[in-house]
């Protein structure tokens, strides 16, 4: 299951409900102390429980004699990250990693913008079915297709090879995406592009030229979330990748936290650096764009 | 609808066109492998052996045998256990609390809002693997943090991952998926305006009747949906239940996507590990028709 949208028909009724009613403030009224403390004492357990891991992640990554237990290194050190780049091959991975997600998040952006701009326009008396087709393999898991897919990959020689990953990449994150995009050209008028046509132009160019910049917003949001997705996806890199110099940063990861049970010692302060590592793009995307990407996922996907 | 009803497909050819470089992907890696599934549920496929080169065709056998599968029982008690656990009590109600919470401290105005708003995002949207990591951590026997806090207090150290597999694999799915509820909830709450607080505080409403009378029934038809979509996407859960416990021990976490990956690439039964993927697709399939069917309702 991919971690970023577990499914777009809830956002698409949060969403129209939002759409509906904009929200309409007061200015705030002041709190009295006993409830700025007790409203502040529950954000206190509740960012315990949320932050605690990551902080962990973050005091063990700096730590050499990291362990499982919270706590700021007693001589903060970038060694770990240095064994990672000199004697895990770190650097090849990460390059790996951003390859895939970044073809990927470019196959993903043509093929939404020509589904959803097609599906948003196509006019047939069942168009709706194909809309309810698209939100059923939406909710479909694909953990439980992983062993048919392992099957059918070996059978097109799809294993170890990053075409392979990357068209199941891009197909997993497609059912979201090409409803999300369907929403965005839905709301961009049909005039403008038939007042292209008229002017000459092809159908092709009349989406490239008027109807893309104008949904540039939706965009960005499948490209960011198609990117987010690729990048944290592991269950396709763990069954259909096992050749080392193809190896991506979840697979790095995976094998990393598999074999430190048992005979070797666990280098949680390694592996640590790498998630540190992982991560960064994450918060990179998301935060960066948190506004557009939240909104991207609760609020354009009306339209169904 | 501009257009003559006649001759649909040359009308839309161009959309259709548009259309099928995603058809083509999703028929190759969603239908394809769910009819893939479906024959090989029907065979006796191996992943080494004899059986692996030319599979025999055994009719309704594996069927029969995971009915029988005492295995299979306890795996789809697991499922439930872990549904319901993390995500219906879990995810749903911690979800739907943290929303009101920070609605709530928004309308007053407090700056942490948005800390504690990101700390739960964040959690989200990080990696899987790296969830599975953290909590392997957090629930060590030694020097996990849990268990050293809990020492602290004078309590613990508990094993986790022996004696209470299920609890540990939900908590740290709780952790996961509470921020995807509460971003729904958010959303809708966001769209009450605050002068139906004041006006009820006006006529003496005390906070639980604002709450009941006005909040509650505006969040009522998205909580359905809310419900049923994280139902969906925690029934699939495979690479956390993974990391953590891999299933263990003695299946005491084995929830069905594990079930069905344990028996094609561990007991190499690829046939059995279809049929248990076939039966995991049909159950998915249920819920999402009646996720559809009352959001057709609402719309």
């Amino acid at each position: 299951m991919t971690s970023i949208a577990p499914n777009a028909g809830v956002a698409a009724s949060a969403g129209s409900a939002a759409a509906a009613a904009p929200s309409i403030r007061r200015p705030k009224k002041r709190a009295g102390p006993v409830e700025w403390i007790a409203v502040h004492l529950v954000f206190l357990v509740v960012c315990a429980f949320f932050l605690v891991p990551f902080l962990w992640l973050l005091s063990a990554a700096f730590d050499e004699k990291a362990t499982a237990y919270i706590q700021w290194p007693v001589v903060p050190t970038i060694m770990n990250f240095v064994r990672l780049f000199t004697e895990h091959d770190f650097g090849r991975v990460l390059a790996n990693s951003l390859f895939v997600a970044i073809a990927t998040m470019i196959l993903v952006v043509i093929a939404v913008a020509l589904a959803g701009y097609s599906l948003s326009r196509l006019d047939l008396r069942r168009k709706d079915w194909i809309t309810y087709a698209v939100l059923l393999l939406q909710t479909m898991p694909i953990s439980a297709t992983m062993v048919p897919i392992y099957g059918l990959a070996r059978q097109l020689g799809l294993r170890n090879s990053y075409l392979g990953l990357i068209l199941i990449h891009a197909a997993i994150e497609l059912p979201f995406l090409i409803w999300l995009m369907k929403g965005f050209f839905d709301s961009i008028p049909r005039h403008l592009e038939e007042a292209a046509w008229l002017d000459g132009r092809s159908r092709f160019r009349a989406l490239v030229e008027i109807v893309l910049p104008l949904a540039r917003p939706g965009i960005g949001i499948a490209a960011g979330l198609a990117f987010l997705a690729a990048w944290a996806e592991v269950l396709m890199v763990v069954i259909l990748i096992d050749q080392q110099d193809l190896k991506t940063v979840p697979l790095a990861f995976y094998e990393a936290m598999r074999t430190q049970g048992g005979y070797t010692e666990v280098q949680y302060g390694v592996i640590a650096a790498m998630g540190v590592l992982y991560l960064l793009p994450v918060m990179v995307v998301f935060f960066g764009a948190r506004r557009l990407m939240v909104r991207g996922l609760m609020n354009s996907t009306r339209g169904l | 609808m501009t257009a003559s009803r006649r001759a649909p497909f040359r009308r839309n050819r161009l959309y259709l066109a548009g259309l099928s470089p995603a058809a083509f992907l999703l028929a190759l890696f969603f239908v394809g492998p769910a009819i893939w599934a479906l024959l090989s549920s029907f065979t006796n496929r191996a992943l080494v052996g004899i059986d692996a080169a030319n599979p025999r065709f055994v009719g309704l056998d594996n069927y029969v045998r995971l009915f029988g599968d005492p295995d299979f029982a306890k795996v789809i008690l697991n499922s439930v256990v872990f549904v319901i656990g993390s995500a219906i009590i879990g995810q749903f109600v911690l979800g739907l609390g943290l929303a009101l919470l920070l609605d709530y401290a928004e309308r007053r105005g407090f700056l942490a809002t948005s800390l504690v708003y990101a700390a739960v995002l964040l959690a989200w949207v990080n990696p899987t693997i790296i969830a599975g990591f953290l909590w392997v951590a957090m629930f060590d026997f030694y020097n996990g943090s849990l268990n050293v806090g809990l020492g602290h207090v004078g309590l613990g150290p508990i094993d986790w991952f022996g004696s209470g597999p299920m609890l540990a694999v939900i908590i740290a799915n709780i952790w996961r998926g509470t921020a995807f509820t509460m971003l729904i909830f958010l959303g809708a709450l966001r769209t009450i305006p605050s002068d139906i607080y004041e006006a009820a505080r006006v006529d003496g409403a005390n906070a639980f009747r604002r709450f009941w009378d006005h909040t509650l029934p505006m969040l009522r038809p998205i909580a359905a949906l809310t419900l049923l979509s994280v139902t969906m996407a925690t029934f699939g859960t495979f690479i956390l239940i993974q990391a953590l416990t891999n299933g263990g021990p003695a299946l005491q976490t084995e929830v069905i996507a594990l079930y069905a990956y344990h028996q094609a690439f561990q007991a190499h039964a690829v046939g059995y590990g279809s049929t248990i993927a076939v039966v995991m697709l049909a159950l998915n399939l249920g819920f999402a028709i009646v996720f559809l069917r009352w959001s057709r309702a609402r719309a």
